[in-house]
C-alpha cells in the first residue's frame, strides 16, 4: 500500500482534513472519507455524470479528480445544495415536473442544470438538451429533466438565486 | 368494473413521495450501505470467451496484506445455484453456475472472488490470481452455433440447441389453422429476415450487495436490489443450504433495474458465502465493465417471418422461426422472452393461421433473460416490419393495411393463435387518434414536397399489444413457469386511524410507493398524507409470487383494494357495535362510518373506530382485535395494454443521421392511477425501446470472442440530444378484469419503439427500396444500406 | 475499477516538473486535465509507478496572442473555446472546442493533455495540424520545437515527445489575411469521439484557392490531407474542386473499423465532410480564417 496524503477538502462550506491513498479518486473520498453518499458513481470513466460536482465553482466529473487534486480546493455537492430543509429551485422543479425516477443520476443533473442556468438564465430546451449532454439518465427519456431546468430557470432569474 | 365511489386521488398527478431525499442526495442506495466491519469483494472474471480452467494459483493473492479471503469454483462444494424458474417442456436445463466450474463459458463469468479491506485492495488481489485458461475454440453467433461441428457449450446437452418450442396457432375453438392452406390461397407471400440487436436495461446503478452474516444469530441479512426479493430468499437458502427463516432481503433505493435485476445472480451467492465465512459484512458493487458483462443481456433475436396475404391486403397467415440467442447459460427466465415473442407477434390483428417455432440456442455470450419489454419488443419489431413490408408489396397504405386487419372493439375476450387471450381495448380508435394527433395525411403530403428538395423524411407507424399483469397462477403452472402470479398486501390501521401498507413490490424509481399509497388513500377514502408505504423488508413484508416489474402495479393495486375492503367492512362491524345500529344499516364513506340516511348524527370517524378496534372492549362477535388485513391476489387475467405510435424522422443519405421530427404516443392502459408518472413511465420506456433502435448495442468480435461493448464509450446510451420530445395521448379501455381497471403498463413503450422508428426510416427511403430490418439502425449500418441501394 | 497504486507529485514549477520528469522517466506519467489518463488509470490500462501532476504549475496556464498565438499547455479547453484571442484569430478553434466531450469534460481537459494523448478520433491534433502549428516539448536537457505533424506522425495514443520531455507551449502562426475556414465531424451523439471529422483552412486569391490545409481525424492517426489539398491547390473554389478534394480525402484517410462503422463507411465520410468543410469555409468571409 502506498502511503498516504493528508489533504483539505473544503466541502459545502467547510474545511475538512483526510488521509488518503494518491490513487483514491476524490469521487471516492467524498463518498467514503466524508460519508457524503449523494455524489454517485455510475461508470468511473468519465460518461455518466453521475458523480458530477462543482469544484471551484465549475461542474467536473468527481471520477476524474484525485482526492490529492482537490487540496484546498472548494467542492460543493448535492448535500450543499438548497439551505437547510429549503430546497434550491433547481430541487423543487425535479420534484414538481418529475424530472426524476430511480433519482440515481439526480444529483448530478441538480448540479450541471444549475451550472447551465448559472451561464445562461433562459435557456430554449434544445440549449438544455446541448449543455446537459454529459449527464445520463435511465429512465425519464429527459423530456421531464429540460422541463424541469427550463422551470427551474424561470424561477432562478425571477428570485435571483443561483448555488 | 370501475370503482364506485369518487375518487380523490386515482387518477391526479400527486406529487412522489419518493423525491424528497433523492433530490437533497439522501436517497440510500446499496453502495452507501456500510455496516461497520465491512471488507469487500472483487470478481475475477474471464477474459476468454471460451476456456478450460486447469488450475487457480491464489497463493500471492491471499499472501498480500489486507486479503481475507479467495474463492474459487474449489470452495463451492456444497452449495447450489439458481434454478430455471421458467421451465418449458423439453428445455434442456444448464443452471448458471456461482463460479466458472472448470470452464468458462463467456467473457465475463466469474472464474475466482477475492475479498480485502477495501476495492482498491481487492482489485490489487485480482491482479495476483494466477489462472491457467486453455483457450477453446468459441461461437458468438447463432447460426454458427448451430451449424455441424460447432464448439458445443454446454457438453451435457449434447449440442447448443436447448430448446425447440412450436406454436401451432391453436384459436378460440381449441383447432390449429390452415397455415399451409393460407399460403397456398395468398395472392402475395412477403418475407422478412430481422436480426433485433442485443442489448439491455443498463441501469446508472450498477448492482451491488451487502451480506451480512450473524454467526449468534445464524442470520443472513443481504441487501440487495432484486426485483423479486421473496423469490431470491426463497432461492438463495436453498443455494446456500440454510433455512429460509434464517435469510432476510433489504431492499433500499434502486438506482434502475429494468428488468435485469429479477434474475438471481452468480454474486447473491459469492458475497453470502464469503459473509459467512469471514462472520463479517461483505460488500460487493459491480463496476460498470463488469455491468456490461455480467449483467444479463436482453432481445437478441434473429426472426424469419412469412407473410401470406390476399390482394385486398387481409393477412391470411403467419409463420415465423426466432432463433433466441440465450448465451452461455439458462438463466432465472430460460428462454421466456423469446416465448413470449412467440405468442405476441400475431399483435392486434386477425390472423387465423399462424405457425412459429421458437428456437433457445447457446452461445459464448453473456445470458440473455429479463429485460424491459421481455420479449415483446422483438415480436413487435418482427409483426410491424411485416405489415409495413406488405402494405409496400400491395402497394396500400401501411395504416391502411393495419386498420383492415385489426381486432374490433366489439370483439374481446379475443383468443389470440399465439395462445394468449386479449382482455379488451380499441385498436382502429387508438390507430385513428394516433394518425389524426401526427396530421397523417398533411405529413404524407410535406414527405413528397421535402423529397422534392432533397429532404428523406419517413413515416412509421407501429401499432402494439402488451400482455401484462402476469399472471393467474394457475396458468403459470400450464406454462410451466415455478412461481405464483400473485401479490399481497397487508394494510394496518392504527390506533389513531392512519394506514401503513405493507406490499412485497419493489420500487425501482416508477413511483410504486406514491402510486400505491393513491390506491390505499382513494378506497380508506382518507387523506393521503395519512398512508405510509412499507417495502424492502422481507421480515415485514408479504411474499410475492412473481414479484416487481414495471407492469405489476395494477395486480398490486388490486392487492391494496382487497385488503381495504376487508378493513372497511370490519370497520364497519365494529363501527355498528359503537352505534349500536344493525351492520347492515351502517356504511362506510368519506372515511366514516355511518348510519345510512343518519350520516350527520350517527357517525364515526376511522380514528373512533380504529381505537376500539385496538382497546378490543367491544369486538363483534367472530372478529379478532385490532383493524388490520392482509390480501393475496392472484389475478384472473391477464391484461392487455394496447396502443400505437407514429414516429417521423428525417435521414441524411450522405451520412445515414436520423433526425427527429416528431413522435407521437397513443396509449391505453386501462384506468389510470397517476398520469404525469404514467408519461414519465412512458418517457423512460421509450427511451429504452428508442436505444435499443438506434444505439444500443452488445457487439461480439467473432474472431476473438471478446465483447467489444465494455464501456459507456462503446456501448452507447441515448443522452438528450438523442431524443425527440415525446406526444401523448391516453384512449382508456378499463380492464374488465380488475378491479380498478388498472393495466401494467410500465413498459409498454418500449415495445412499439424500434419497428416505429425502422418503419419510418424505410419510408424515407422507400424510393430507393431500402428495408430496415435489423437494429440499432446505426448511421454504418444506413448508409451501407443507401449505398447498396444506389442511394 | 479502482486504479493501481502509484507515487505522487505534485510540481509547481516547470523547473520541478522537467527535474521529477528527468528522475522517474518512462515510469513516470504527467496528469493534466485527467480526462483521458484518469480513466485509463481506473481501467488499470495505465500503471504509472509515479505521476506527476502539472496542475499546479501556474505558468503554464496562459493564452498569448501578438501574431503568433501562444497557448499553454495547461489552458483549460473550457478557457481556450472562450477565448476572444483565439477566436479572433482561429474561429476554427472554438468550432472544434465546442465537440469535445461536455461542459465538465472541458472544465478540466487541457490543450497539451490532448496533444500528448493523441487520440486519433480527437478533434485538436488535426485542427492544429491544419493551423500549422509547432509545439514546444521541454525537458532537463533544454527546449525544442516540433512541428505538429512531427509530433504525431502516424502515432496513436501516444506522440515523438521523450519520457522526459514536457509539452509546454502550442504555437500557432497568424492566418492569411483572406483564409477562412470550415470544421464538420460527424459523431454517434454529440460530444462523442467523432467517426470522422475534417478541418479546413483554405485561402484564395479572389477566387482562386492558393492555400489549403485539411486535417482529418477519425482514422487511426490524425493526419493532413495532401491529396485533397494537392486538389483545391490552384483550382478555382467551388463544387468541382470541393468535389475533387473529397474524393482526395477518401483516398489519403486511414480508416479503420471499429463497433461504431465499418472503414468504408468513415472513408465515405470523410468525403462527405470534407465537401461540407470546404462549403462552410467558402461561405465564411472577412478573412481571419472566420
Amino acid at each position: 500500500m502506498a502511503e498516504t496524503m493528508s489533504v483539505v477538502l473544503n466541502v459545502n462550506g467547510s474545511g475538512r482534513a483526510v488521509s488518503v491513498e494518491p490513487r483514491k479518486t476524490l469521487a471516492d473520498a467524498i463518498r467514503e472519507d466524508l460519508g457524503l453518499t449523494g455524489t454517485h458513481l455510475g461508470c468511473e470513466h468519465g460518461v455518466c455524470g453521475a458523480c458530477t460536482i462543482l469544484l471551484d465553482g465549475e461542474v467536473v466529473r468527481s471520477c476524474l479528480l484525485l482526492a490529492v487534486q482537490a487540496d484546498g480546493a472548494e467542492i460543493t455537492t448535492i448535500e450543499g445544495i438548497g439551505a437547510g430543509d429549503d430546497l434550491h429551485p433547481m430541487q423543487q422543479a425535479f420534484s414538481e415536473y418529475h424530472g426524476l425516477q430511480c433519482g440515481f443520476c439526480t444529483p448530478g443533473m441538480i448540479l450541471a442544470g444549475i451550472d447551465v442556468v448559472s451561464r445562461n438564465p433562459d435557456p430554449t430546451p434544445q440549449e438544455i438538451r446541448e449543455e446537459m449532454g454529459g449527464n445520463i439518465c435511465r429512465c425519464t427519456g429527459y423530456q421531464k429533466i429540460v422541463e424541469s431546468v427550463q422551470a427551474a430557470a424561470a424561477v432562478m432569474s425571477t428570485e435571483g438565486g443561483s448555488a | 368494473m370501475t370503482t364506485t365511489q369518487e375518487t380523490r386521488w386515482i387518477g391526479v398527478s400527486a406529487p412522489r413521495r419518493e423525491d424528497a431525499p433523492l433530490i437533497r442526495g439522501r436517497g440510500r442506495y446499496i453502495a452507501d450501505i456500510e455496516p461497520a466491519g465491512t471488507v469487500h469483494m472483487a470478481i475475477l472474471r474471464s477474459p476468454y470467451a471460451h476456456a478450460r480452467i486447469n488450475g487457480i494459483d491464489t497463493a500471492a493473492a491471499e499472501a498480500l496484506d489486507g486479503v481475507h479471503c479467495v474463492l474459487t469454483a474449489a470452495d463451492l462444494e456444497g452449495i447450489g445455484d439458481f434454478p430455471t424458474i421458467w421451465r418449458l417442456p423439453g428445455q434442456k436445463e444448464s443452471n448458471t453456475p456461482a463460479l466458472a466450474p472448470g470452464k468458462a463459458r463467456y467473457v465475463g463469468e466469474p472464474v475466482a472472488a477475492v475479498v480485502a479491506d477495501s476495492r482498491y485492495m481487492a482489485e490489487d488481489a485480482l491482479d495476483l490470481l494466477d489462472v491457467d485458461y486453455e483457450i477453446l475454440d468459441h461461437v458468438v453467433d447463432v447460426e454458427a452455433a448451430l451449424a455441424d461441428g460447432a464448439p458445443v457449450i454446454n457438453e451435457d446437452l449434447g449440442d447448443n440447441t436447448i430448446i425447440e418450442y412450436t406454436f401451432p396457432g391453436i384459436n378460440a375453438l381449441g383447432v390449429a389453422g390452415d397455415i399451409e392452406g393460407a399460403f397456398e390461397e395468398a395472392d402475395e407471400i412477403v418475407s422478412g429476415r430481422f436480426k433485433v440487436g442485443r442489448y439491455s436495461g443498463v441501469a446508472l446503478e450498477t448492482r451491488g450487495l451487502v451480506a451480512d452474516w450473524d454467526d449468534l444469530r445464524q442470520t443472513l441479512t443481504l441487501h440487495s436490489g432484486s426485483q423479486v426479493a421473496s423469490l431470491l430468499r426463497t432461492e438463495l437458502a436453498a443455494a446456500l443450504g440454510i433455512p429460509e427463516t434464517s435469510v432476510r432481503i433489504l431492499t433500499p433505493n434502486i438506482g434502475g433495474a429494468f428488468g435485469n435485476q429479477w434474475d438471481r445472480y452468480p454474486e447473491d451467492i459469492l458475497v453470502s458465502l464469503a459473509s459467512m465465512k469471514l462472520g463479517r459484512p461483505v460488500k460487493w458493487i459491480e463496476d460498470r465493465r463488469e455491468a456490461l458483462q455480467a449483467t444479463v443481456h436482453g432481445r437478441e433475436q434473429l426472426q424469419e417471418w412469412q407473410l401470406a396475404a390476399s390482394s385486398d391486403g387481409t393477412v391470411l397467415g403467419l409463420k415465423g422461426r426466432v432463433l433466441s440467442d440465450q448465451g452461455a447459460h439458462l438463466h432465472s427466465v430460460g428462454i421466456g422472452p423469446a416465448w413470449v415473442t412467440g405468442a405476441a407477434a400475431v399483435n392486434q390483428y386477425k390472423i387465423a393461421n399462424y405457425h412459429c417455432d421458437v428456437v433457445g440456442v447457446a452461445t459464448n455470450k453473456t445470458p440473455n433473460s429479463t429485460f424491459r419489454g421481455f420479449g415483446g419488443p422483438e415480436a413487435m419489431f418482427g409483426i410491424e416490419r411485416m405489415m409495413d413490408k406488405t402494405a409496400r408489396r400491395l402497394g396500400i397504405d401501411p395504416a391502411e393495411l393495419r386498420r383492415r386487419n385489426m381486432i374490433q372493439a366489439d370483439e374481446f375476450p379475443y383468443f389470440s393463435p399465439g395462445g394468449a387471450v386479449y382482455d379488451s381495448g380499441n385498436y382502429p380508435a387508438a390507430l385513428a387518434k394516433a394518425l389524426e394527433a401526427v396530421e397523417y395525411d398533411k405529413v404524407r403530403e410535406e414527405q413528397q414536397s421535402l423529397r422534392d428538395q432533397g429532404v428523406y423524411r419517413g413515416i412509421g407507424i407501429a401499432s402494439y399489444i402488451h400482455v401484462s399483469g402476469f399472471g393467474p397462477s394457475a396458468i403459470l403452472g400450464i406454462l410451466d413457469y415455478y412461481t405464483g402470479g400473485y401479490e399481497g398486501s397487508t394494510v394496518k390501521i392504527d390506533p389513531h386511524g392512519r394506514a401503513t401498507l405493507y406490499t412485497g413490490m419493489i420500487p425501482m424509481g416508477q413511483g410504486t410507493e406514491t402510486t400505491l399509497a393513491q390506491v390505499a388513500a382513494d378506497h380508506l377514502e382518507i387523506d393521503i398524507a395519512n398512508v405510509r408505504v412499507v417495502w424492502g423488508d422481507t421480515d415485514q413484508t408479504p411474499y410475492t409470487g412473481f414479484g416487481s416489474a414495471g407492469s405489476r402495479s395494477n395486480v398490486a393495486a388490486v392487492a391494496v383494494i382487497k385488503a381495504i375492503e376487508q378493513i372497511k367492512a370490519k370497520a364497519v362491524r365494529i363501527g355498528a357495535g359503537l352505534l349500536e345500529a344493525d351492520p347492515d344499516d351502517v356504511a362506510y364513506a368519506d372515511g366514516r362510518i355511518s348510519v345510512k340516511g343518519a350520516e350527520e348524527m350517527r357517525s364515526l370517524t376511522l380514528a373512533d373506530v380504529a381505537q376500539q378496534a385496538y382497546w378490543a372492549h367491544k369486538i363483534p362477535e367472530g372478529d379478532q382485535p385490532t383493524l388490520e388485513a392482509t390480501y393475496v391476489y392472484d389475478p384472473a387475467n391477464f391484461t392487455t395494454a394496447c396502443g400505437t405510435h407514429v414516429a417521423v424522422v428525417d435521414v441524411d443519405i450522405d451520412t445515414g443521421k436520423i433526425d427527429w421530427v416528431k413522435y407521437v404516443v397513443v396509449d391505453d392502459a386501462g384506468t389510470i392511477i397517476n398520469p404525469l408518472l404514467v408519461e414519465g413511465q412512458i418517457h423512460g420506456a421509450l427511451s429504452n425501446g428508442l436505444g435499443g433502435a438506434m444505439l444500443e448495442e452488445f457487439v461480439y468480435d467473432e474472431e476473438t470472442g471478446q465483447l467489444l461493448s465494455s464501456t459507456l464509450m462503446d456501448y452507447l446510451v441515448p443522452s438528450f440530444t438523442d431524443l425527440p420530445d415525446f406526444e401523448i395521448h391516453h384512449l382508456v379501455t378499463p380492464s374488465p378484469h380488475t378491479e380498478g381497471g388498472f393495466k401494467g403498463m410500465g413498459e409498454a413503450g418500449c415495445f412499439p419503439a424500434a419497428p416505429a422508428l425502422a418503419n419510418a426510416v424505410a419510408d424515407a427511403l422507400s424510393h430507393l427500396g431500402v428495408e430496415v430490418d435489423q437494429t440499432p439502425v446505426t448511421p454504418s449500418r444506413l448508409w451501407s444500406l443507401i449505398d447498396q441501394a444506389g442511394g | 475499477m479502482k486504479p493501481a497504486a502509484f507515487d505522487y507529485s505534485a510540481p509547481e514549477s516547470i523547473a520541478e516538473a522537467l527535474d521529477l520528469l528527468a528522475e522517474h522517466g518512462s515510469g513516470a506519467k504527467v496528469l493534466a486535465g485527467g480526462q483521458s489518463l484518469v480513466p485509463m488509470l481506473n481501467f488499470r490500462l495505465a500503471r504509472p509507478a509515479h505521476l506527476i501532476d502539472v496542475n499546479g504549475v501556474d505558468s503554464l496556464s496562459y493564452i498569448s496572442a501578438n501574431g503568433t498565438l501562444r497557448i499553454g499547455s495547461m489552458t483549460r479547453l473550457t478557457a481556450l473555446g472562450e477565448s476572444g484571442d483565439v477566436a479572433g484569430a482561429h474561429p476554427i478553434i472554438p468550432k472544434a472546442v465546442a465537440h469535445i466531450g461536455h461542459r465538465a469534460i472541458r472544465n478540466r481537459g487541457t490543450i497539451g493533455g490532448s496533444l500528448a494523448h493523441n487520440d486519433p478520433a480527437a478533434e485538436l491534433p488535426a485542427v492544429l495540424m491544419a493551423l500549422d502549428a509547432e509545439v514546444t516539448a521541454r525537458s532537463a536537457d533544454g527546449e525544442r520545437v516540433v512541428g505538429m505533424q512531427d509530433l504525431i506522425e502516424d502515432r496513436l495514443f501516444e506522440t515523438t515527445l521523450g519520457d522526459t520531455e514536457l509539452l509546454t507551449e502550442i504555437r500557432i502562426p497568424a492566418a492569411a489575411a483572406s483564409s477562412t475556414s470550415g470544421f464538420q465531424e460527424f459523431a454517434r451523439r454529440h460530444g462523442d469521439f467523432a467517426l470522422a471529422g475534417v478541418a479546413a483552412v483554405i485561402t484564395t486569391d479572389g477566387s482562386t484557392i492558393t492555400q489549403a490545409a485539411l486535417g482529418a481525424f477519425g482514422g487511426t492517426h490524425a493526419t493532413r490531407l495532401p491529396t485533397a489539398e494537392a486538389a483545391l491547390l490552384g483550382a478555382e473554389t467551388g463544387d468541382a474542386a470541393f468535389a475533387a478534394a473529397g474524393a482526395g480525402a477518401a483516398a489519403d484517410f486511414p480508416a479503420t473499423s471499429d463497433v461504431h462503422g465499418t472503414a468504408e463507411y468513415r472513408s465515405h465520410l470523410i468525403n462527405v465532410l470534407t465537401v461540407r468543410a470546404l462549403k462552410e469555409a467558402a461561405g465564411n468571409s472577412g478573412g481571419g480564417n472566420g
